[in-house]
C-alpha cells in the first residue's frame, strides 16, 4: 500500500483545487442554495471536459481508467469546495453498481453518455427508515409480460430533479433473508408515476429528494445485475460510496480547520488575537489531530478497496465511525471559534456543518459501525 | 392526609381547571398548530398568556408587591411550575424582560424606574432586547464603541449593535455605550433604558443557520435618551452589565437547561421540559426503528438517554440548592457560570443524541412534510450551537469559573 499522493494524485488534487476555487466560489455556491435542481449544467459539461466524471471507468467506455484512491482525491477536493454536483450520485451510487454488474450493453449505453456529461444518474433507494438495510426495502417490482411495473416509495434520494435516470432497488421476491429478492431497476426519471419531490433536506447544496412511484414500467433488460441478487452489488457499491464520503467530510473538515485557524489568527478579543488563548489553541490543535487520524483510516479504506484487501470491509467501518465523529467535532469546533459569526446564514460554517452531518448519517452512523466494527474484531 | 396538603392538593387542581380553560383551543393535541417561530403571532400568543398568567395570580413573582409583584406561599409556587411543565404551556419570547431586564432595574435602577417597568415586564405587555454586543465587542463587551454623548439632560447615542435577541419585538432596550472617550476600561460605560421605538433607532433581521431571524443588529443614528432614563450611575455600567449578564446566566441557564426538543404530534406547542423532554425522547426511541429494531430496546441508547436523564435530575436538584441559598440571602454571582454551561453543554449533547435516534430524518426541519414533530428537534440541535455562545461563550464562562470562582491566576 502506498500512503500519501502520488504524483499524479499531487496534480489531479491541485489542478481539481484551482478548477473549484474559480468554479465553485462563494458566488456559485449561494446561487446553487436557491437553485431549485441544485446544480449547474455548465458547470458539470466542463467537469466532464476534465475527465472527471468517467475517472474510474475503463477506456473502452470513454473513462480515464483511473483507481478509486485517485477518485477520493477529487471527492476531498469537492468536499472542500462544497461543490453542489450529482457527482457522487452519478459516479459512485449509480455508475459502479453499472460497471460491476451492468451488461456489455447496459455499459455501452450508459457510460460513455455519463462520462461525457450527457446523462446524470442517482440511486433510489433508502425507504421509511431512512436506513442503508435490505429489511427496509418495501417497494414491489411485478412481472408483467416483458416488463416490471414498479409501485413504492424512496426517501432521501440525492439530486433526483437532476437525474435522467433512477437505480432503484426493488422487491421481486419474497424470501425469509431479506437480502434475497431485491432487484435493481434502471428507470427513466421522466417515466409516467414517478413523483419527485423536493424535502427540503437542510444541506441545500446537495438536495434531496422523495420519489414516488407509482405503477411505473420498466423493461426487463433495465434489470441491472441478476433478478433477486441485486442487494450484493448494492453493499460492494456502499464500500466505495462510504469511503467517498469520508474523503468528502476529510475535505470539509480540512477547509473549516484552515478558515478557523486564519480567524483565530486575525480576531482580537480583549487586545490579542483569539489564537493566544491556550483553550482556542487546544482546541485546534485537536481539531487538526483529529483530522490526520481520520484522514489515515480513510486512505487505507480506499487503498483496501483499490487492492481488494479482505480487510477493506473493516477499514471503511473505521473510516465512516472516525470521519463522521471527527468532522462533527470539527465543524462544531469551527463554528464555536467563529462565536456569534460563525452560527449566521451569511458565514459559510454551517454549510459545512450541515454537509457533515448529512453525510455521517448515510451509509450508517458511528453507532452502525461501530458495531460493524466489533463483529470483524472478535 | 394532613390540612396542608390537602390544601395543596386542593390548589393543584386549582390551577390545572385553570390551564383546562385557559391554554389555546386544542393545546396538546396534534390538531394544536404552533404558530411560526419568531413571527408576530408567536410573539403575541406568548405576551397574552404571560398577562393571562399574572392576572391569575400564576406569574410574577419574586418581586415586591410595589413594583407589580406577586406573593404566594413556596409550596404553591412549585405546584404552579409544575402544573406548567406537566402541560407545556405556550411560552413567550419575553425571556429577555423576565430573566435579565427586571432583575437589573431591581438591582441598578431607580425608583421610578422600577415602578414604571417592572409590572409591565412581569404582566407581559412589554418586551425587552439586551443591547451590549458589538462586532467588535462580544466576549470582549467592555470594548464597547457606540459613543453617548451628554448634551443637556438628554445623551446622544451612535453606533452599532449586532447579535441582539428580541431585536424585531422589543419595546424597550437595555443599552451600554461608552460615556468617557478618556476614562480607562470599566469605568467608561454607561448604561440606559431606551425606547426601541426613538427616532434614529434602526433595526434589521441577521438570519442564523437554523434559518431563523432570531437575532437582529441596531443602529443608532444621534439617538436621544433622556438622562432619567440612565440606568445606574454615570461611567459605572460595567458594573450594570455584570449585573444584566449574571442574571441571564443562572435564571436563563436553569429555565432554559430545561427545554428540551418539542413533540408537536403530541403536545402542540410543547416544549419537553425537565423530565418531560426525557419522556418525549423516549417515546420517541420506542417509535423509531433502525435495522428493524425499536431505538429504545438498543444498549446503546438506553445508555445515551439514561445518561441524559441523569443530567435532567442533576440540573433540577441544582436549581433547588441555588434557591434555597437565594432564601438564605446568598445570591449567585460568577456561579452562574456553571448552571450556563452545563445547560447549554447538556443541549447541545441532547440534540446530537436526538439526531442519531432519528438518522436520516435529522436533515429535515419544519418546512418539509417528512420532518420528525414538525422538524422541533432539529431546530433545537442547531439552535443549541446559540448556546455555547451568547450570554458568554463556554470558553468565557470557563475563565468566569476558573479564574473568579476558583481563584486561579490570571
Ligand atoms: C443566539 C445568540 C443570541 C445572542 N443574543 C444577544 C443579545 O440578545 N444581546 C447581546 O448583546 N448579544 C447577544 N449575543 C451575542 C453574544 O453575546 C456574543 O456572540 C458572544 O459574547 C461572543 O462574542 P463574539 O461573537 O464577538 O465572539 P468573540 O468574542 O470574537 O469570540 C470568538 C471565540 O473566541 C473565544 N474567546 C474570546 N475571548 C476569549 C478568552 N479570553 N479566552 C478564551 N476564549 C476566548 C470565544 O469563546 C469564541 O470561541 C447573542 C449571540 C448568539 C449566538
Amino acid at each position: 500500500m502506498e500512503f500519501g499522493l502520488t504524483e499524479e494524485q499531487e496534480m489531479l488534487k491541485t489542478s481539481a483545487r484551482e478548477f473549484l476555487e474559480k468554479e465553485s466560489n462563494r458566488n456559485h455556491i449561494r446561487t446553487m442554495m436557491e437553485d431549485e435542481i441544485g446544480y449547474s449544467p455548465e458547470l458539470w459539461k466542463k467537469m466532464a471536459g476534465l475527465g472527471w466524471v468517467g475517472l474510474i471507468f475503463p477506456g473502452e467506455y470513454g473513462g480515464g481508467e483511473m483507481g478509486f484512491r485517485d477518485l477520493t482525491v477529487l471527492c476531498e477536493e469537492m468536499g472542500r469546495a462544497l461543490l453542489p454536483s450529482p457527482f457522487v450520485s452519478t459516479v459512485i451510487l449509480s455508475g459502479m453498481p453499472l460497471l460491476f454488474a451492468g451488461t456489455d450493453k447496459q455499459k455501452q449505453e450508459f457510460l460513455p453518455e455519463v462520462a461525457q456529461g450527457k446523462q446524470i444518474l442517482t440511486l433510489a433507494i433508502l425507504e421509511e427508515d431512512g436506513d442503508f438495510w435490505p429489511g427496509s426495502i418495501k417497494t414491489r417490482a411485478e412481472k408483467r409480460g416483458s416488463e416490471y411495473i414498479l409501485n413504492g416509495t424512496k426517501l432521501f434520494v440525492w439530486d433526483a430533479k437532476a437525474a435522467d435516470y433512477l437505480l432503484c432497488a426493488a422487491r421481486t421476491k419474497h424470501s425469509s433473508d431479506p437480502e434475497d429478492g431485491i432487484t435493481l431497476f434502471l428507470l427513466d426519471a421522466k417515466e409516467w408515476g414517478v413523483y419527485i419531490s423536493p424535502l427540503n433536506n437542510l444541506d441545500l447544496l446537495r438536495r434531496q429528494y422523495e420519489v414516488v412511484l407509482s405503477n411505473v414500467p420498466v423493461p426487463a433488460e433495465n434489470i441491472v445485475g441478476e433478478l433477486n441478487n441485486g442487494w450484493a452489488i448494492l453493499k460492494k457499491m456502499s464500500l466505495y460510496a462510504t469511503v467517498a464520503l469520508c474523503a468528502e467530510m476529510i475535505g470539509c473538515g480540512d477547509k473549516v480547520l484552515e478558515t478557523t485557524v486564519s480567524y483565530a489568527k486575525e480576531r482580537i478579543a480583549f487586545g490579542v488575537p483569539i489564537g493566544s488563548f491556550q483553550t482556542i489553541k487546544h482546541k485546534c490543535a485537536d481539531m487538526l489531530s483529529g483530522l490526520e487520524y481520520a484522514r489515515s483510516l480513510m486512505e487505507w479504506a480506499a487503498l483496501a478497496l483499490d487492492d481488494d484487501d479482505p480487510d477493506a470491509p473493516l477499514a471503511v467501518s473505521m473510516a465512516k465511525a472516525s470521519c463522521g465523529d471527527v468532522c462533527k467535532m470539527v465543524c462544531d469546533e469551527g463554528v464555536q471559534i467563529h462565536g456569534g459569526i460563525g452560527y449566521t446564514w451569511d458565514h459559510d460554517m454551517h454549510l459545512y456543518f450541515k454537509r457533515v452531518r448529512a453525510s455521517d448519517t448515510a451509509f450508517g452512523d458511528g453507532n452502525y459501525h461501530r458495531e460493524l466494527i466489533a463483529r470483524y474484531i472478535e | 392526609m394532613s390540612d396542608g396538603s390537602a390544601k395543596l392538593e386542593a390548589f393543584r387542581k386549582e390551577v390545572r381547571t385553570w390551564l383546562r380553560e385557559n391554554l389555546p383551543k386544542g393545546w396538546g393535541t396534534p390538531e394544536y398548530k404552533d404558530p411560526e417561530r419568531f413571527s408576530t403571532e408567536a410573539h403575541e400568543l406568548g405576551k397574552l398568556w404571560q398577562k393571562k398568567l399574572y392576572d391569575a395570580g400564576y406569574a410574577g413573582f419574586g418581586y415586591p408587591k410595589e413594583y407589580g409583584g406577586v406573593e404566594r406561599p413556596p409550596e404553591e409556587i412549585a405546584v404552579i411550575r409544575e402544573e406548567l411543565l406537566r402541560h407545556g404551556s405556550p411560552f413567550g419570547p419575553l425571556s429577555l424582560g423576565l430573566l435579565m431586564a427586571a432583575p437589573t432595574i431591581m438591582a441598578h435602577g431607580e425608583e421610578w424606574q422600577k415602578e414604571r417597568f417592572i409590572p409591565k415586564i412581569l404582566s407581559g405587555e412589554e418586551s425587552w432586547c439586551e443591547l451590549f454586543s458589538e462586532p467588535n465587542a462580544g466576549s470582549d463587551v467592555a470594548n464597547i464603541q457606540t459613543t453617548a454623548v451628554k448634551e443637556g439632560d438628554e445623551w446622544v447615542v451612535n453606533g452599532q449593535k449586532i447579535w441582539t435577541s428580541m431585536w424585531e419585538f422589543s419595546d424597550w432596550g437595555i443599552l451600554a455605550a461608552r460615556s468617557d472617550p478618556n476614562a480607562p476600561r470599566h469605568h467608561n460605560l454607561t448604561c440606559f433604558i431606551v425606547d426601541c421605538k426613538s427616532p434614529g433607532y434602526t433595526k434589521l433581521p441577521l438570519k442564523q443557520m437554523t434559518g431563523t431571524s432570531e437575532f437582529g443588529e441596531e443602529y443608532f443614528d444621534n439617538v436621544r435618551i433622556p438622562d432619567k432614563n440612565r440606568l445606574g450611575e454615570v461611567n459605572k455600567g460595567w458594573g450594570v452589565i455584570l449585573a444584566g449578564l449574571m442574571a441571564e446566566r443562572s435564571g436563563g441557564g436553569a429555565f432554559w437547561g430545561g427545554m428540551g426538543g418539542g413533540r408537536s404530534a403530541t403536545g402542540g406547542a410543547a416544549r419537553g421540559i425537565g423530565m418531560l423532554s426525557v419522556k418525549a425522547i423516549i417515546d420517541l426511541a420506542k417509535e423509531t426503528h433502525h435495522y428493524g429494531r425499536a431505538v429504545w430496546d438498543d444498549p446503546v441508547f438506553r445508555q445515551k438517554i439514561a445518561n441524559l436523564a441523569i443530567e435532567v435530575e442533576a440540573m433540577r436538584y441544582s436549581g433547588l440548592r441555588m434557591v434555597a441559598k437565594m432564601r438564605k440571602g446568598i445570591m449567585p454571582t460568577n456561579e452562574a457560570s456553571i448552571v450556563k454551561n452545563f445547560q447549554a453543554e447538556m443541549r447541545r449533547r441532547q440534540g446530537d443524541m436526538v439526531m442519531e435516534i432519528i438518522g436520516a430524518y435529522s436533515q429535515l426541519m419544519r418546512d418539509s412534510k417528512r420532518a420528525i414533530d414538525g422538524g422541533e428537534w432539529v431546530y433545537q440541535m442547531m439552535r443549541a450551537r446559540g448556546a455555547t455562545i451568547e450570554m458568554g461563550t463556554s470558553e468565557i464562562n470557563r475563565n468566569i469559573i476558573a479564574e473568579r470562582v476558583l481563584g486561579l491566576p490570571r
